[in-house]
C-alpha cells in the first residue's frame, strides 16, 4: 500500500526536545544576562540592544510563566467540572467557555491594566481569565474523547466499579493530556502579556517585557532595538507551543 | 464463473514480461508476466504492502520516485488508474469536476460532460433521481461517491482501465454489485479491466482471472474461500439456555420536538434471541444494521434501553454489583478493536491481572501470574507479552490479547463484536481458527456478530440477519447458506460468494427511515405493499423465520 507510516513531519519527541533546550537556554540566558551587562547597576538604554532583550525576557518569561500557570488551572479546572457534573452543568459550562473563546478576550488585558492601574497582580489574573476557556474548551474536548475510548468499556466488561475505572484507568490516561491542554496556556500568556506591552500597558515600569521594548521601539523608529526582543518572543512562542504539543500522547498508530 | 474468455490477439492492450520493480537491491515486484486482452477483467489480489498499488502505477505509467524498472510492460490505448481511496477532490461540485476532466480527455464542454456521465451514471444502475451532481462527493453516500467515480471512469471511455482497492470501506453488497456492473461494462465495451485489492475485498468474484501477488510473484490465485478457516459449528450439540434476551431495545436520545416530546433513534428494535450452551450463534448485518448494538446491549455494555436479558435465568440487573460481576465472569466479551481495548497506561499483563482479581477474587494473588501466562499461552502468545506496553502489539497480538483477557477468568460464553475485523485476512482466519479450538475444547457459547456472511454461517449453528435494528430472518446456519428466504440475507451470501447481490444502492440513514419495509428502496421484490406495513418475522419453516411480505418470491 501506499500509505506508510513514514514521511510523518518531523518526530514529536524530536521536536519536544528541541522546544525544552530552546526554552531553557534562554532562560538560563535571560537570568545570567545582569552578568554580561557591564556594572552591577544596569542602565537599560545604553545597553548592547540584546542584552536589554535578555533583560527584558526575565520580565516576559516570568509573568508567561505565573500568569499561564494560573490560567492553565483555572481552564483545566473548569473543563474538569464541566465534564464530572453531569449532563445539564456540563452544556452551562461548555457552552460560556465556547462563548467567550470566540471573543478576542486579549483586549480586556490592555483594558484592564489601562483602568485598574495595572500592577502586576491584576494583570496575571485578567491574562489568567482570558487565556482559561480556550484551555477549558480543549480540556473538555480531551475528556469527552477519552471517555468514549473502548478501554474504558473493556474495563466495565472486567467488572470494575466506576470509582476503580476512575482511579485506575482515566486519571492515569487523562494526565498527559490535560498537562498538555493547561501547557497551552503559557504561550497564549506570553502573547497576551506581549500585545499588551505592545500599547505600552504591559508589565509596570521597572519589571520590563519584550513587547514593551517592542512597542518602545517601534514607537521610535529604531529596527535595531526592535529586532532583538521580537526574534526572542517569536523563538519562545514556538518553544512554548512545541513543548505544549509534545506533552500530548502519540495517538496509537492503527 | 462461465464468463467465455475473450480470444488471445496478438496485441493485448495489456503485456508486460518479466517486469520488475525493484526498490534498492529488493525486487517488490518480480517477474511479472501479465497478459490482459480486451474485455478482459483481471483480479490481481495481495495483502497491504504486497506491492498492488506500485504494479497498477507501473502500468499506468505514473512516475516512481526512488524504484528501479527492469523488463518490459506495453499498454495501448487511453488507461486510466482509479487510484486508492478514489480520486475526487472531496469539495467541488461533481459535474464541474466531470465537466474538467471529460474537457480534458475528450475535449467535450460542460453540456456534454454532464450527458456521458449521466449515460455511464445509467449503465451502472443508479436512478435519476439519485444523481446529485451539484453536490461535492464529500456530501454523497459513500456508495453513490464510488459509483460517480467509476462513471466517471466509463465516461472517459478508456481501453485500459485500473481500479486501486475499489470500492473499499464499502458493505460488500454494495461493494460487490458495484465491480460487478463494471465488469460487466468492461466486457462489453470491450475494455481491460484490472481490479486490485486484498484477497478478502471479493474482487475476484466479477473476474474472469484471478492473480494474486505474493511475495513479489504474480501467479495465479488460490480461491478465497479455500484459503480460509474450515472448522464448522460445535461438534456437541446445544444443551439448555445459557443467555436469553426478551424485548432487548437500544435507542438513544435526539433531544426534544417543538412539543416537548423526547424523541429518539432506535437502533435496536425488540428482538427475542436464545443462547444456548455450547451453541454458536452468528449475528449477521451490513454496517449499522445495529448488531453490534444488541451484541453489547446483551452484554450489559451498556444496558439495553428496554428489555431484559437474563443470564441462566437470572435477570441482569445493572443496579446489582455483585450479581453482575458474577455475570461477568462466566459472559466475557471480544471487542472489535482489541488495540483500542487495551489501556495504554498498563502493561498487558497488569490489565490483565486486574481482570482476573476483578472477577475471580477466589483465586490467590500469588497464582495470578501464572493464569495470566497460562491464558497469553492458550491465545497463541508467548508468556512475555505480559511483560508488553500495549502500543508495542501488532494488531494480531491485540486481538490474541484480548482473547486472553476473556478466557481468563474461564466463561461460559463469549461476545463477539467483529472479534478479527482489523486483521488481514491470513491473520483473520488463524485467529478464528484458534477462537473455534478455545470454543471446542471449552464447550464456550459463542454470539459472533460479523458482517461476513459465508464466514459467519459456516462457524454457526444459528444465525440471525439484521437489518436496520431490525431481525429479517433467523434459521439454523446451515438452511441459510442454502435456503435462505430473505432478499438481504440472500444478498449478503452472493457478495462473500463474490456474485452480484441483487440489491440496489446503499442503507438510507436510519433517521431518514419511514414506514415500511427498510430495505423497499433497494430491494428486487418489492411491490407496492412494502411501503405500508413493517413486516413482522413469520415461521416458513420449523426453526426458520422470515421478516418479509414477499418471501416466497423467488
Ligand atoms: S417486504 Fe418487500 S421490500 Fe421488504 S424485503 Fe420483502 S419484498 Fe423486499
Amino acid at each position: 500500500m501506499m500509505t506508510l507510516f513514514t514521511g510523518s513531519e518531523g518526530r514529536p519527541g524530536g521536536r519536544g526536545a528541541a522546544a525544552v533546550a530552546v526554552l531553557a537556554g534562554l532562560a538560563l540566558a535571560c537570568a545570567v544576562a545582569p552578568l554580561m551587562a557591564d556594572g552591577a547597576v544596569v542602565r537599560r538604554h545604553d545597553a548592547d540592544p540584546l542584552v536589554a532583550a535578555l533583560l527584558d525576557g526575565r520580565g516576559s518569561l516570568s509573568f508567561a510563566l505565573f500568569a499561564g500557570l494560573l490560567g492553565g488551572a483555572l481552564g483545566v479546572g473548569w473543563g474538569v467540572l464541566a465534564t464530572a457534573l453531569g449532563r445539564r452543568a456540563e452544556r452551562r459550562l461548555m457552552s460560556t467557555a465556547t462563548r467567550l473563546t470566540a471573543l478576542p478576550l486579549v483586549l480586556l488585558v490592555p483594558l484592564a491594566a489601562g483602568l485598574l492601574g495595572g500592577g502586576v497582580g491584576i494583570l496575571a489574573l485578567t491574562v489568567a481569565l482570558a487565556v482559561a476557556p480556550a484551555i477549558a474548551g480543549l480540556t473538555h474536548a480531551e475528556l469527552n474523547a477519552l471517555m468514549r475510548r473502548e478501554f474504558l468499556t473493556a474495563a466495565r466488561a472486567a467488572g470494575l466499579s466506576e470509582g476503580a475505572i476512575l482511579r485506575r484507568h482515566l486519571i492515569p490516561n487523562a494526565r498527559r493530556p490535560l498537562l498538555a491542554a493547561g501547557a497551552l496556556a503559557l504561550p497564549r500568556a506570553l502573547a497576551a502579556e506581549s500585545f499588551a506591552g505592545l500599547l505600552g500597558l504591559g508589565l509596570p515600569a521597572p519589571l520590563g517585557s519584550w513587547g514593551a521594548s517592542a512597542g518602545l521601539a517601534a514607537r521610535l523608529g529604531d529596527p535595531v532595538a526592535l529586532a532583538a526582543p521580537a526574534l526572542l518572543l517569536a523563538v519562545s512562542l514556538w518553544a512554548l507551543c512545541a513543548f505544549a504539543d509534545s506533552l500530548r500522547p502519540g495517538h496509537p498508530r492503527p | 464463473m462461465t464468463v467465455p474468455m475473450p480470444a488471445p490477439t496478438p496485441t493485448p492492450p495489456i503485456q508486460t514480461d518479466a517486469l520488475t520493480l525493484m526498490a534498492g537491491d529488493h525486487a517488490l515486484v518480480d517477474r511479472a508476466t501479465l497478459r490482459v486482452e480486451a474485455g478482459e477483467v483481471v483480479a490481481v489480489t495481495g495483502g497491504a504492502g504486497s506491492g498492488k498499488s506500485l504494479l497498477l502505477r507501473a502500468l499506468a505509467g505514473l512516475p516512481l520516485p526512488g524504484i528501479d524498472v527492469a523488463g518490459n510492460a506495453r499498454v495501448d490505448g487511453r488507461r486510466l488508474l482509479i487510484a486508492q481511496g478514489g480520486v475526487l477532490a472531496p469539495r467541488r461540485p461533481l459535474g464541474a469536476q466531470a465537466a474538467e476532466i471529460l474537457g480534458h480527455h475528450l475535449g467535450l464542454d460542460a453540456g456534454g460532460s454532464l450527458r456521458r456521465l449521466s449515460d455511464a451514471l445509467d449503465r451502472l444502475g443508479v436512478p435519476a433521481a439519485a444523481r446529485r451532481l451539484d453536490l461535492p462527493p464529500d456530501r454523497l453516500p459513500d456508495g453513490l461517491r464510488w459509483t460517480a467515480l467509476f462513471a466517471l471512469a466509463l465516461a472517459v471511455g478508456p481501453a485500459v482501465l485500473m481500479a486501486d482497492a475499489p470500492g473499499a470501506g464499502l458493505d460488500p453488497t454494495v461493494r460487490l454489485r458495484l465491480l460487478h456492473r463494471l465488469a460487466e461494462w468492461a466486457r462489453g465495451e470491450a475494455v481491460a479491466l484490472i481490479l486490485a485489492g486484498r484477497p478478502e475485498d471479493g474482487v475476484a468474484g466479477p473476474a474472469t482471472r484471478a492473480l494474486a501477488l505474493h511475495r513479489g510473484r504474480l501467479l495465479p490465485a488460490v480461491p478465497h474461500a479455500a484459503v480460509a478457516f474450515h472448522r464448522g459449528p460445535a461438534a456437541v450439540p446445544p444443551g439448555g439456555p445459557l443467555l436469553t434476551g426478551r424485548g432487548v431495545t437500544v435507542s438513544f436520545p435526539l433531544g426534544r420536538t417543538a412539543k416537548g416530546e423526547e424523541r429518539r433513534l432506535t437502533v435496536v428494535h425488540p428482538v427475542d434471541l436464545d443462547l444456548a450452551e455450547g451453541e454458536t450463534v452468528a449475528l449477521l448485518g451490513e454496517t449499522g444494521s445495529g448488531k453490534a448494538m444488541l451484541a453489547r446491549a446483551l452484554a450489559h455494555l451498556p444496558a439495553p434501553t428496554e428489555g431484559r436479558v437474563a443470564w441462566k435465568g437470572r435477570a441482569l440487573e445493572s443496579g446489582d454489583a455483585t450479581g453482575m460481576r458474577r455475570t461477568r465472569r462466566d459472559l466475557q466479551v471480544l471487542f472489535p478493536d482489541p488495540a483500542a481495548a487495551l489501556d495504554p497506561a498498563q502493561t498487558v499483563g497488569a490489565q490483565l491481572a486486574e481482570t482476573l482479581e476483578s472477577l475471580r477474587p477466589d483465586i490467590p494473588a500469588d497464582r495470578r501470574a501464572r493464569r495470566v501466562a497460562d491464558a497469553l499461552e492458550t491465545a497463541g502468545l508467548p508468556a512475555q507479552t505480559a511483560q508488553r506496553w500495549p502500543v508495542s502489539l501488532s494488531a494480531a497480538e491485540a486481538a490474541r490479547a484480548g482473547l486472553a483477557r476473556a478466557l481468563l477468568p474461564e466463561p461460559r460464553a463469549l461476545v463477539c463484536d467483529e472479534p478479527a475485523a482489523s486483521l488481514s485476512a491470513e491473520e483473520r482466519s488463524a485467529f478464528l481458527d484458534d477462537l473455534l479450538a478455545v470454543r471446542d475444547r471449552h464447550r464456550l457459547s459463542l454470539l459472533l456478530a460479523t458482517e461476513q456472511a459465508e464466514e459467519g454461517l459456516r462457524n454457526a449453528d444459528r444465525a440471525l440477519v439484521l437489518l436496520m435494528g431490525r431481525v429479517v430472518e433467523s434459521a439454523p446456519a446451515e438452511t441459510l447458506r442454502h435456503g435462505a428466504r430473505h432478499p438481504l440475507t440472500r444478498a449478503m451470501l452472493a457478495a462473500a460468494r463474490g456474485g452480484s447481490p441483487r440489491l440496489e444502492g446503499e442503507a438510507p440513514s436510519a433517521l431518514a427511515l419511514r414506514d415500511g419495509c427498510p430495505l423497499r428502496t433497494r430491494c428486487p421484490n418489492e411491490r407496492p405493499f412494502c411501503a405500508q406495513a413493517v413486516p413482522t418475522l413469520e415461521e416458513i419453516a420449523p426453526g426458520h423465520r422470515v421478516a418479509c411480505h414477499y418471501w416466497d418470491t423467488p
